[in-house]
């Protein structure tokens, strides 16, 4: 499995998302924001940190980056996309997921350890796929524009079509997401994007290593 | 608020809908000078 890690001007979690990909067992490498080729990758991930400078908004500009071109086509082939934090915001301005992202309901950045709770999704399981979901992981948040938003009846078909793939456990939403969104899929399920940092909790030095499970759920989509 | 001199001000519209604003969060108007 190869990983393509985009990296635009104001990225900065790109080179841990390198390591996550690596220890999830796949081979990893950046695509830099004007490189319009992914060619031989399998799996894109779109990192957190300020592309663009959050100019306009978060993920406003780098929509229009030649790599998100290329990306839109990888996702329209039904390959795996995973977009963290700024790759979330930048992922739902492309329209390639759904909703927005809003500014944190306290109106402040949040920079905190807290639990997930990983909802059920056939399409996204591959490793782990006999491992219970309703699983709790704990990975680290760290946002100023990370309040989930969307239509209620768009928060009622993403319900009924299974594409919540995240919440924020009980007490852990940190930004005022709607129905404690954390996460979500597109309809087909192959692009999924959430706020908190799963490539920060990989390492047991850190803490953590729940968040290789979401980089294993996306390689099931390949298989 | 965004102030720009625009070649076609007719593509405003398309301008606000594509990139200076996101219509699914945010309304916008616009006003000539």
């Amino acid at each position: 499995m190869i990983w393509g890690v985009l990296q635009f001007p104001g990225s900065c979690d790109e080179r841990d998302a390198l390591y996550a990909c690596s220890a999830a067992g796949g081979e990893a490498r950046l695509v830099w924001h004007e490189d319009r080729d992914l060619g031989g990758i399998d799996a894109v991930v779109v990192p957190g940190g300020f592309s663009y400078g959050d100019y306009l908004r978060a993920g406003a500009i780098a929509r229009f980056s030649a790599a998100m071109e290329a990306v839109a086509e990888h996702a329209a082939a039904g390959k795996p996309v995973l977009g963290i934090c700024n790759g979330f915001q930048v992922l739902c301005e492309a329209g390639l997921l759904p909703g927005a992202l809003l500014r944190n309901e306290n109106m402040r950045f949040v920079c905190r350890q807290l639990e997930l709770i990983e909802e059920k999704r056939e399409q996204l399981s591959g490793p782990g796929a006999d491992e219970p979901f309703n699983a709790r992981l704990s990975v680290p948040a760290k946002h100023g524009e990370g309040r989930y938003w969307a239509p209620e009846e768009t928060l009622d078909a993403l319900e009924a079509n299974g594409q919540v793939a995240y919440r924020y456990a009980p007490g852990n939403n940190p930004n005022g997401s709607a129905r404690d969104v954390a996460g979500v899929t597109n309809e087909a399920g192959n692009v999924l994007g959430l706020m908190p940092h799963p490539e920060h909790a990989v390492d047991p030095l850190t803490g953590s290593t729940d968040g290789l499970r979401v980089f294993q759920r996306l390689e099931g989509v390949l298989r | 608020m965004v102030e720009l001199e625009a070649d076609d001000p007719e593509r405003l519209a398309e301008l606000c809908e594509k990139l200076l604003a996101n219509p699914l969060i945010e309304d916008y108007e616009i006003q000539s000078l």
